[in-house]
């Protein structure tokens, strides 16, 4: 049974210089719940590299709690955190961590969210993992949004996305988007030896 | 392109290798014309087969060494090497004259004149070369474990099924020849019916180094190192070997020697092709570092119709040492000392148990198991020739390989089991015939990783 920790706690150990304590704090965070992912998220951002990383654990640890069977309120309230986190106040390396932890519990609320981040389809930033977060999402809205970033994305993001609801089982025009997983790009400098 | 020459396998040779073949269920004549063996797609028993490597960095060179009985015998030649860092590559064209180096695999899958591909790269690629192989009608021999993914275990299944390639999953330790001794002790019941397989393993390492990210080497092509997995900044403690301990990339012991010693006891018990029912995992996390996978760990494997459970323990050394300590071997024996006591598994059966140390490369049965006489009326078992020239039996004559992929992607997903109840902390009921896991939304998408393209399936 994992200890019960107040959010304050959480966050006091989570910055401990001690690894163990650390630990014990990430490995728990999981009851605190939905209020400790933005100040976790502020670790994972600008904390020293291991409360850094212990943060970022500790926000998994929430996600994967609340996506247990029979948890659907924590669920919708993890969810909602994370997509208040999807906002360009956010550094892309947190909003990217944020899309795959969506990428497990969201609903069509995330998919709504990712549509409307401003210029999505062109920030290369962050698409990539915007668009397996949506393709992971088993709902009609998923499969909908992909269809339509494909209608409106530039042309260096189309074949993602049509392999993306190719992956959905959706039918997409090979001629106009054909599958390229098998087309060599990378060429070695390296001369073979007689 | 290369010219395809025919060369003559020296007879006692293929007639040994052959004869083999005929000792398993498949029915295989004791002396095979080449032009029966060479069905379309399928080279006859004179031709050479030309052969590929798909990573070059230390296992994959151990699988080129492997290979080398076979290329002395002329069955076989190495013409194509791939890996993505420069360096290794340059290392390994030097190690194999005349082989054409590519940073991309897909130029040795364009290559027509290729027969068959060697898969040595890391995990999180395996289920993606395993099915671009297959679709181009490669023979494939890939390294375990299978794959990291559920989604990929089924997919390099159906790819495999559909063009018909011969495929080999290097759990090799089903090849050894005392896991012969064991299968054999086993099938004839010398023990029981066997309702308990205790694995034990020593822990996954910690990453003390806090190692910051930086840029990559300019001899790595970093994006071609990922691959499949999602972009993130260079970190040089996910790569090269230490890939293992990152649950995305390696799995930790459990998808490492886990893929070794539960392929045992799934072959062995003759469970290839069932599942799991329930999966339940508890484990310690590194308490520091880069890398992810459980330190300590405990996962229960239940079985139904037959009923047995699988469970597999990763325990401190000095625990290791105590519980199952290695015996006393001279090393003149046939299989020499135990080098590797620190993994393997206790079968607990009706009428006592039996165990064995390693699984892998080295498999060690007690002595018990070695010394048992067979008698009159005994059931027997496959011998396996060696688990590459197993793959070659494969390739040249249609025979399932020991380790072939549908027996590999069932042993991953175990790992990936284990694994997945591990870091969800829950306990998974899993349906193997429709390959799911039941009445858990988020364990379910987590049976699949949407891989960054165009790196994918």
């Amino acid at each position: 049974m994992e200890p019960k920790l107040t959010l304050q706690s959480l966050l006091e150990k989570i910055q401990s210089d001690d690894p163990d304590v650390r630990t014990a704090a990430w490995l728990a965070a999981g009851s605190v719940g939905a209020s400790a992912l933005k100040p976790l998220a502020e670790l994972v951002a600008h904390g020293e590299l291991e409360v850094g990383r212990a943060a970022k654990r500790a926000m998994w640890r929430i996600v994967r709690t609340a996506g247990a069977p029979g948890q659907e309120s924590a669920r919708r309230a993890v969810e909602n955190a994370l997509v208040d986190l999807l906002s360009e106040s956010t550094p892309d390396g947190v909003r990217r961590e944020v899309l795959w932890m969506l990428s497990e519990i969201g609903s069509d609320e995330t998919v709504a969210a990712i549509r409307q981040i401003p210029g999505i389809l062109e920030n290369k930033a962050i698409r990539e993992d915007a668009r397996c977060c949506v393709q992971r999402i088993p709902t009609r809205a998923a499969v909908r949004a992909l269809a339509d970033g494909l209608e409106a994305a530039p042309e260096d993001f189309q074949l993602a996305l049509a392999q993306a609801l190719r992956a959905r089982g959706v039918e997409v025009d090979k001629a106009k988007y054909p599958c390229v997983k098998l087309v060599p790009t990378k060429e070695t400098s390296v001369k073979p030896v007689k | 392109m290369m010219s395809r020459r025919l060369h003559e396998v020296p007879r006692r040779a293929f007639l040994k290798t052959a004869g083999l073949a005929a000792g398993t269920a498949v029915a295989a004549p004791h002396v095979i014309p080449a032009k029966v063996l060479a069905a379309p797609g399928r080279k006859g028993a004179n031709e050479r087969i030309y052969v590929g490597h798909i990573g070059m960095g230390g296992r994959a060179r151990g699988l080129y060494r492997e290979m080398g009985p076979l290329r002395e015998r002329g069955e076989c030649q190495s013409v194509a090497v791939c890996d993505v860092d420069e360096k290794r590559l340059e290392r390994a064209a030097k190690e194999v004259p005349g082989a054409v180096p590519y940073r991309d695999y897909r130029y040795i899958l364009q290559r027509e004149d290729i027969d068959a591909v060697v898969i040595g790269t890391p995990d999180h690629w395996h289920g993606v070369q395993f099915v671009h192989a297959a679709e181009c009608r490669k023979h494939i021999y890939c390294e375990k474990p299978a794959c990291c993914t559920l989604e990929e275990s089924k997919a390099m299944i159906e790819a495999a099924r559909k063009t018909g390639i011969a495929s080999q999953i290097g759990s090799q330790g089903r090849s050894q020849p005392e896991a012969y001794l064991m299968h054999r002790y086993l099938v004839n019941g010398v023990i029981g019916k066997v309702h308990w397989v205790e694995c034990f393993h020593y822990p996954s390492p910690v990453d003390t180094s806090h190692t910051p990210d930086s840029d990559p080497p300019p001899e790595l092509d970093w994006d071609l190192w990922l691959g499949p997995l999602r972009s993130r900044p260079y970190n040089r403690r996910y790569l090269h070997g230490v890939f293992r301990w990152l649950l995305e990339s390696g799995g930790g012991q459990i998808r490492d020697r886990g893929a070794h010693v539960m392929s045992c006891a799934m072959y062995w018990l003759g469970a290839d092709g069932t599942g799991p029912v329930e999966i339940e995992a508890t484990g310690t996390p590194p308490n520091q570092g880069l890398w992810d996978s459980a330190v300590l760990m405990n996962v229960t494997y239940t079985f139904k119709n037959p009923d047995w459970k699988m469970t597999w323990t990763q325990m401190s050394n000095e625990e290791i040492k105590r519980r199952f300590p290695p015996e006393e071997r001279t090393g003149d024996e046939p299989g020499g000392r135990i080098t590797r006591p620190g993994y393997g598994a206790v079968y607990h059966g009706e009428h006592g148990t039996c165990m064995h140390w390693g699984g892998d490369g080295g498999t060690w049965v007690e002595k018990k198991v070695r010394q048992w006489e067979p008698p009159a009326g005994a059931k027997d078992v496959y011998r396996s020739p060696g688990h590459m020239e197993d793959w070659f039996v494969g390739i040249r004559t249609g025979k399932k390989c020991i380790m072939d992929i549908e027996w590999g992607a069932g042993v991953a997903n175990l790992c990936i089991l284990g694994n997945l109840a591990y870091v969800l902390g829950r306990k998974l009921r899993w349906d193997h015939a429709s390959w799911q896991i039941l009445d858990d939304e988020e364990a379910q998408r987590m049976i699949s990783r949407p891989q960054r393209h165009p790196y994918h399936l």
